[in-house]
């Protein structure tokens, strides 16, 4: 039996605010099987970006595991937490995060560039070229390569974010509401892609969304209310 | 491969930085360039004091010393090429009946000389002088009408006066010609009956019928050596016509100048010669008397040297707060480019970037603009420090401003040496400020929480 590509087991997640504890999450338990489209439902202050967050080893969970493909991941170190966040999950948040200096082509290519020596990227900078412009062409920007973020539209931004996060075929997608910033138009083209793409390349995505309409078109909703799964 | 790439798009895409790369280059430039005059100037008035010196002079000798004795004594040394007697005095030089002139005002005797008439009067043997000193190139370097005569013997009498020797600008400047006659305003010290010393004045020969207050010397001509501040102050006489003058016994001496073999053994051999002459005079330890000394060329103008390195030292710590300056204004800049870019922190971990990472790349961008500020300073500080001399001119030409008046100080051009050991000093510290300024910032982002940068906008 295959493993879920991605899994949390009791996961807990709580701050201390001087001396109150205040928790976020109060054990989740979550599986997100290869080719599936998981929303993640919730009001705000519900806990969804930092469950996001503690699935994509950006954070620690306080108690409970975490799993990539059936393996515990959630105790490694820096090192290879940022190693292993490179090689399995792809991150699309709402605010894009593109690094303005460069341009869409060199945003997508710098997700290649990560865990690469400089020799080993410049023995395969034609490979890697070649790939960043088809995912680029992929999700609708062969003519836009060299234009900066700030030259392109909201909807342009959140389509380099996403082929970024393509770049290194990952096991899953966390993303983080990916149309929040988007009118509804674009946004519906964006989503389709998604769409598109999960279905094309049987990619796990695990969707932070406020969008009922949109969580409804995913192949599973999970609902989460005051750091736990209600649904 | 990220942490150089980034690094290098935000270098470039900054151009702020540029006043970092500005403050390293002006700070790297101006050590390289101060220090080069510095000990440019140091070689060059190095080399015109050591023109104008003795390798060894032996100082202090005793009233009962005698030159003959002291010469067999000396030059059993085996790095002793020869040795010659001199007689040290001092006196107001002016026209015979002439008022001398007020002194002048303080401050410029000790380089350039020649405007006091107080002067040195050196009493030198010229056959044995031209063995230990370079005498011959000092009246050779002589054109024209100040020139000696006979520079074979240059200090023979002229109309039964004894002749004299100044310097070549003290010549110019008095409007003195060879023939023209000085009076020495001196006096001496005698010895009483009762074992007193008392000063008595020295008066001349009898000139024309009629006793002269000081004695009277003919200008036999000029000598001109690179160290302008000897030159100003001193005048040469034979050293039998001082000893008449001043009543001294046959072969009394007063100074020995030494001319060694090896110079490299220069210091060495003036603690032997030193030893020897001593000993020959019967000076041991426990003695009271101011026992004779011997000083190599460079020790005894110790102090002039010791005083300009001492400045240049001091130019050193004044030019290293302008590193201080481009450290702090480095520092500035790469604080607001690492709290401008908190967001690009949050994506690069989340693509796989690690704190040390990110780190890096902040590290690379302040060492980048260090190294590339170290370059630039080091180019541009050797390149300018070499044709300062052009600067100097065409700024003299453009302006008529002297930036390095080098007449003042006897050479020809604006002096530099570039030490390659001082430039890696430079460039070491500058590295050493640069990678200090750089990593707290780089520091400060790695630590930077990438959650805070990917929940805000």
């Amino acid at each position: 039996m295959n493993a879920p590509v991605l899994s949390a087991h009791g996961v807990k997640k709580s701050y201390w605010l001087g001396k109150r504890e205040i928790s976020i999450l109060k054990g989740i338990d979550l599986a997100v099987e290869r080719g599936e489209m998981v929303a993640l439902l919730g009001a705000s202050g519900a806990g969804k970006s930092t469950l996001l967050h503690l699935l994509g080893l950006l954070d620690t969970p306080t108690s409970g595991e975490i799993r990539y493909d059936g393996l515990p991941v959630h105790n490694l170190k820096v090192g290879a937490r940022a190693k292993l966040r490179h090689q399995h999950v792809g991150f699309v948040f709402q605010f894009y995060h593109l690094i303005p200096e460069l341009s869409a082509l060199q945003n997508v290519l710098l997700a290649r560039m990560m865990q690469k020596s400089v020799v080993q990227y410049w023995k395969e900078r034609k490979n890697t070229r070649a790939a960043a412009e088809q995912i680029l062409e992929e999700v609708g920007l062969s003519q836009r390569l060299s234009h900066r973020p700030s030259e392109l539209s909201g909807g342009e931004r959140q389509r380099v974010a996403i082929a970024r996060a393509l770049l290194q075929n990952p096991r899953v997608v966390l993303a983080d509401e990916p149309t929040g910033n988007l009118d509804s138009e674009t946004a519906d083209d964006v989503m389709q892609m998604l769409f598109r793409i999960n279905k094309e390349r049987q990619l796990a995505f695990l969707l932070v969304t406020h969008n009922e309409e949109l969580a409804k078109k995913c192949h599973r909703v999970v609902r989460l209310r005051d750091g736990m799964v209600v649904s | 491969m990220y942490r150089l790439f980034l690094a290098a798009r935000y270098l470039l895409s900054r151009p702020i930085n540029l006043l970092g790369i500005g403050g390293v280059t002006l700070g790297v430039w101006a050590l390289i360039v101060v220090v080069s005059i510095f000990s440019g100037f140091l070689r060059v008035v190095g080399e015109h004091v050591r023109s104008a010196s003795a390798d060894v002079s032996v100082w202090f000798l005793p009233d009962s010393a005698r030159f003959a004795k002291l010469k067999t004594a000396i030059e059993e040394d085996p790095n002793v090429a020869g040795c010659s007697p001199r007689l040290v005095h001092f006196g107001l030089l002016n026209r015979p009946g002439e008022i001398p002139p007020p002194p002048p005002l303080l401050g410029r005797g000790a380089l350039q000389g020649g405007d006091t008439p107080f002067v040195s009067v050196l009493g030198i043997d010229p056959d044995l002088e031209r063995e230990t000193t370079s005498l011959d190139s000092w009246l050779d370097a002589v054109h024209g009408e100040l020139r000696v005569k006979d520079t074979q013997k240059p200090l023979a009498r002229i109309d039964g006066l004894p002749a004299i020797l100044l310097g070549e600008e003290r010549m110019i400047g008095s409007g003195l010609r060879i023939g023209d006659r000085l009076a020495l305003s001196t006096g001496r010290i005698e010895r009483g009956p009762d074992g007193g010393r008392s000063l008595v004045q020295v008066t001349g020969d009898t000139v024309g019928g009629s006793k002269q207050d000081a004695p009277v010397f003919v200008i036999a001509g000029a000598f001109h050596t690179q160290h302008t501040g000897y030159d100003g102050n001193t005048a040469f006489v034979h050293v039998e016509d001082l000893r008449a003058m001043l009543s001294l016994p046959p072969d009394a001496v007063q100074e020995v100048s030494v001319k060694v073999k090896d110079a490299a053994d220069t210091e060495a051999t003036a603690d032997r010669v030193e030893r020897a002459v001593r000993r020959e005079l019967g000076f041991d330890r426990g003695t009271f008397q101011r026992a004779p000394l011997a000083y190599s060329w460079r020790e005894r103008h110790q102090g002039f040297f010791e005083g300009v390195e001492w400045q240049r030292a001091l130019m050193k710590i004044i030019l290293i707060v302008i590193m201080v300056v481009a450290a702090v204004l480095m520092f500035a800049t790469l604080s607001m480019m690492v709290a401008e870019k908190t967001s690009d922190i949050g994506i690069l971990c989340a693509l796989g970037g690690s704190p040390r990472g990110v780190m890096t790349v902040f590290l690379s961008c302040g060492l980048s603009i260090t190294a590339i500020g170290i370059v630039l300073g080091t180019v541009i500080g050797c390149v300018s420090a070499v044709y300062l001399e052009e600067f100097r001119q065409f700024v003299l030409w453009l302006s008529g401003v002297d930036l390095f008046p080098v007449k003042v100080y006897n050479l020809d051009r604006v002096p530099h040496e570039l030490d390659p050991l001082w430039i890696l000093q430079v460039a070491g510290v500058a590295l050493l400020v640069g990678a200090v300024v750089s990593a707290l910032p780089a520091f400060r982002a790695a630590r930077h929480d990438p959650l805070v940068s990917l929940r805000g906008n």
